[in-house]
């Protein structure tokens, strides 16, 4: 029987191109929730880089981020041509045999 | 003969007085006439009486005693005559004068008619005759010409004497002799220097004649006897005259032939014999020179004195061979020369009738020939000699350059040997060097014994040069004999060493296996002694007493091993001694350091000193721990009583407190009601938990941090309180804001029953909260169907701390906002696009139109410039601002 272990990993994404990303924030310390990413748009570069509606925002160009929503906004706002993404996510793995 | 007659007459003038005389005189009687016989006679007698010191004047008076007469004879004779009788008579006389006729007859000459007496008389006629007899026997009559004697004899000599002059014609003794030339003829002769025949006229026989006379009597000694005029004048001149003083010529002539003849026979002789004295003078001469040079050669090329160089032999050779080719050939003729003069001699000699040649001694032929086979037998010994010292010098000279080349190599390879063999260096040498050393030296011993044959070959090679008797043979020992002594030191001083560094070996094994032994069991030893010390300064924490008690059973049970342990450190002591014993008693130098052990006899001692004194403190030390930890029990005990109560009694309270909240029954507020009366009760108990803090306190201070009597500790009560007091206002905020959740979200009762009731059926372990199993569990029971992704962005949004439970807030949260009937952000999306008339971007006049002035300013500030097609300048994006108000932000 495959044992499953669930558990949160640590994705880094780089989405080359330009705003709009294609993907919705929601949250933020302002509203005393996490940074969640709520909606990818189909055929974004978002979902290029394959985000996923649930990752939690990390950091931002290297920006390790404070939860704040507005101080994520200005990060990605404020990239060019590229944005790289580190996002925390609910995931589900196979284990080896038990 | 005569001159000294004819001197005694011209001094006394007598002659000219006589001449005068005679020529007064000539023709007078015969008794007192000077007859030319008278004169000559009487000339004739005075010559030979001058030799007596006397004379006679008158030829008829004088000889009339008969002393003048028998002196005469005497002279003439030259024997004695019997003593005259020194008497003046007549009988005297006379006997005298017998005695003189006596000796005349005993000469054999018959005197015939001649007496004594008429003498006496002094008959003229008979001294005449007697003189002339005398003259005739003792002047003439000895004259012997080959074999005719006398008259005949004196005529024929003057015959030959004359027969060159062919104007003279000797036949008689009185015409012949008229002209004066047969006297010039017979002086010129003889001494053809005192007269010039030449100019000699016949027709001046005068002249002729008077010089005759003048050159007999001045230069041949014959007084003039005779008268020129007389014989000139008379006819047939006086016979007897002219023999008696032609007899003197013949004598003075005569004589002087035969002194010539004999002279001449002599000078033959003599010249024979000078010759041959010369010839003998020369072979002498010769034969000394030859002698001499042979004794001066013989020598040489005897001398065998070798020379020392190859180059002064070499000269040697080249001078005898100078010898041989420039200075002997002549000398080889020079022998032969002699030889031949030596035979010639001999020869010469024994012609001439001489007896013959005896070279003096020393000189002889067999001595030279003696000499000379001499010479050449050194000779030929010498050459054999010289050729065999060079070739000995050759091989000398290649020896002594062997031995040389040797004797260097060995002297450079021996040098600073001597020097290194016997240096101490094993005496503060390390065991692993010593052992080096004598690897080193075995090395050494094998070079010197392979060096052995170099040394015996250098010693034969001197040996050669000894009996080859090399001319530096002693320089040549020195060096060998040094060699050999220098080879003999080695030899010992390397026996020496070999047993120095073999005994010094032993010596350091032996103490590194005492060091190994003191290695081996000072370790543990050390180690031993490091952990007691340890462990008796060990800062023991206990917290009980049965940890203090078995503390001090072990440190009984350690101290019953202390014997023992002495027992060990006397025996590594020992070992120490003995090390340091040995290396005293043997001096080794060497710094003794043990290689397998850093630890030191005094370490080992110090430590035991610290281990002896620390046994008792430890004592003492444990015994007060011991008190100590009684007095913590009391402590424990004290707390553990508190503790015990207040324990159950919050468990009691949060249980309370849970069936409260879990309770389903009632209101809200009913459930906020209890719980603030619970809060109250428990705020009112405080004062226990500080008490207990109290107590804890004391415990913590005696650093006490365990207690057996009870489970709980500080942390447990403090921690229990603190969540106690946590629950109760969480919950109570819980209730709160469930009342407001309910109250806004306008959720009924009967909802918050149901999501009540879910969650506490799906809260398994009834903690008040969900399991991430759990809680999918519970969405799926109440129908969502949840794909992985789903669930995980759910789980973000419920347990954004990844705590792993979901809370009942949380939970209501959850459902109530999915349960939401539309989402907020998008009514003001929609309310914006209305005011911005259907355009996806708002203008800033259009807000400014719609809103109030702030709400207006305030979505100008915040909204963010649009970014899609065809918006003017000053387009704002009323989507993303209303995103962001609703906690949204599309990106």
């Amino acid at each position: 029987m495959l044992a499953c272990q669930h558990l949160f990993i640590r994705e880094q994404v780089l989405l080359r191109g330009r705003a709009p990303w294609g993907f919705t924030l929601r949250g933020g310390t302002e509203h005393r929730e996490p940074l969640l990413i709520t909606k990818v748009e189909e055929g974004s570069v978002a979902a290029a880089v394959r985000l996923q509606a649930g990752d939690e925002m990390v950091s931002v160009n290297t920006v390790t981020l404070s939860g704040s929503r507005q101080e994520a906004i200005c990060l990605v706002k404020s990239s060019h041509n590229s944005l790289a993404l580190v996002v925390r996510r609910w995931d589900v793995q196979p284990c080896s045999r038990s | 003969i005569c001159s000294d007659n004819c001197h005694m007459l011209q001094k006394t003038g007598v002659l000219q007085q006589w001449q005068d005389h005679i020529g007064k005189s000539c023709n007078q009687t015969p008794k007192g006439r000077l007859t030319l016989d008278k004169l000559t006679f009487t000339a004739w007698c005075n010559s030979h009486l001058r030799k007596a010191g006397t004379q006679i004047e008158n030829i008829e008076e004088d000889f009339r005693n008969g002393l003048k007469l028998m002196l005469l004879l005497e002279v003439i004779s030259g024997e004695r005559l019997p003593k005259p009788d020194r008497g003046k008579m007549r009988f005297h006389k006379i006997a005298n004068v017998n005695k003189a006729l006596d000796f005349i007859t005993s000469k054999g000459v018959k005197l015939v008619s001649i007496g004594a007496e008429e003498i006496v008389d002094g008959n003229v006629k008979m001294t005449l005759g007697m003189i002339w007899t005398i003259i005739l026997r003792f002047a003439i009559q000895d004259i012997s010409v080959e074999e005719t004697s006398a008259k005949e004899g004196l005529l024929l000599w003057c015959q030959r004497k004359t027969a060159p002059y062919r104007n003279v014609n000797v036949q008689n003794f009185h015409v012949s002799w008229k002209d004066g030339l047969a006297f010039c003829a017979l002086i010129h002769r003889h001494r053809p220097d005192l007269i010039d025949y030449s100019k000699l006229n016949k027709d001046d026989p005068l002249g002729n004649l008077n010089l005759a006379f003048d050159i007999a009597e001045k230069h041949l000694d014959i007084p003039k006897m005779l008268d020129a005029e007389d014989i000139i004048n008379t006819p047939k001149p006086d016979e007897r005259a002219i023999m008696t003083y032609v007899s003197c010529f013949y004598h003075a002539f005569a004589g002087a032939e035969q002194a010539e003849t004999a002279a001449n026979r002599i000078c033959k002789v003599l010249g024979v014999n000078q010759e041959n004295e010369k010839l003998m003078e020369e072979y002498e001469r010769l034969a000394s020179e030859l002698l001499e040079w042979i004794r001066r050669t013989t020598p040489w090329l005897e001398n065998r004195t070798p020379e020392k160089t190859m180059v002064e032999m070499q000269r040697k050779l080249e001078d005898f061979r100078d010898y041989r080719r420039m200075h002997k050939p002549p000398k080889v003729q020079e022998k032969c020369q002699l030889e031949i003069s030596f035979n010639t001699l001999q020869t010469k000699l024994r012609i001439s009738n001489r007896p013959a040649f005896m070279p003096s001694e020393g000189k002889m032929v067999s001595d030279i020939a003696s000499a000379w086979q001499g010479l050449e037998q050194a000779e030929k010994g010498y050459e054999e000699w010289l050729l065999t010292e060079i070739r000995r010098l050759e091989r000398l000279d290649h020896l002594a350059e062997k031995f040389r080349q040797k004797a260097t190599n060995h002297e450079t390879w021996a040098s600073g040997k001597e020097y290194l063999l016997s240096q101490k260096d094993y005496e503060s040498a390390t065991l692993t060097e010593v052992r080096a050393l004598l690897r080193k030296h075995e090395a050494f011993e094998s070079d010197l014994a392979a060096h052995q044959d170099r040394v015996e070959q250098i010693a034969a090679i001197a040996q050669e040069l000894n009996e080859l008797d090399y001319h530096d043979v002693a320089g040549v020992n020195k060096r060998c004999q040094s060699i050999c002594d220098l080879w003999d030191r080695l030899g010992t001083l390397t026996q020496k060493r070999r047993e120095a560094l073999e005994r010094t070996e032993k010596l350091l094994e032996t103490i590194d296996q005492l060091f190994l032994e003191f290695a081996k069991r000072s370790a543990p030893f050390n180690n031993w002694m490091e952990g007691a010390m340890e462990d008796l300064q060990d800062m023991f924490i206990v917290h009980t007493i049965e940890e203090v008690q078995s503390l001090i059973a072990a440190h009984e049970q350690f101290k019953a091993t202390l014997p023992e342990a002495d027992g060990e450190r006397q025996a590594i002591m020992g070992i120490h001694n003995e090390v340091q014993k040995i290396s005293q008693s043997y001096g080794i130098k060497a710094n003794i350091v043990n290689p397998y052990s850093t630890i030191t006899i005094e370490e080992l001692l110090n430590k035991w000193d610290k281990v002896k004194k620390l046994v008792p403190q430890r004592d003492g030390a444990l015994q007060e721990e011991m008190a100590r930890q009684h007095a913590h029990e009391r402590l424990r005990r004290q707390f553990a009583a508190q503790a015990n109560l207040i324990g159950p009694w919050i468990q009691t309270r949060m249980e309370e407190i849970g069936r409260c909240s879990l309770e389903l029954g009632g209101t809200l507020e009913d459930q906020m009601t209890q719980l603030k009366q619970c809060e109250h009760v428990i705020v009112a108990y405080k004062p226990n938990i500080d008490k207990l803090e109290g107590d804890h306190q004391l415990i913590q201070e005696s650093l006490v941090f365990d207690n057996k009597h009870t489970n709980y500790t500080m942390e447990h009560i403090r921690v229990g309180w603190e969540l106690l007091l946590t629950t109760i206002a969480r919950t109570i905020n819980e209730i709160e804001t469930q009342i407001l959740t309910r109250d806004a979200k306008g959720i009924s009762q009967q909802q918050m029953n149901e999501f009540r009731s879910s969650f506490n059926h799906f809260d398994r372990k009834k903690n008040g909260a969900m399991d991430t199993d759990d809680f999918r569990a519970c969405l799926i029971s109440m129908g969502y169907d949840l794909g992985e992704v789903e669930f995980a962005r759910i789980m973000m949004l419920v347990d954004p701390n990844a705590t792993g439970i979901v809370s009942f807030q949380s939970f209501i949260d959850f459902m109530t906002r999915e349960t939401a009937d539309t989402d907020t952000a998008e009514q003001v999306v929609a309310s914006f696009r209305i005011l911005a008339t259907d355009k996806p971007y708002i203008l800033v006049e259009e807000l400014r139109r719609e809103l109030p002035p702030d709400q207006a300013e305030y979505c100008i500030m915040r909204m963010p410039p649009y970014k899609g097609h065809g918006a003017p300048p000053g387009a704002l994006d009323y989507t993303a601002f209303s995103t962001a108000l609703y906690g949204e932000s599309d990106l």
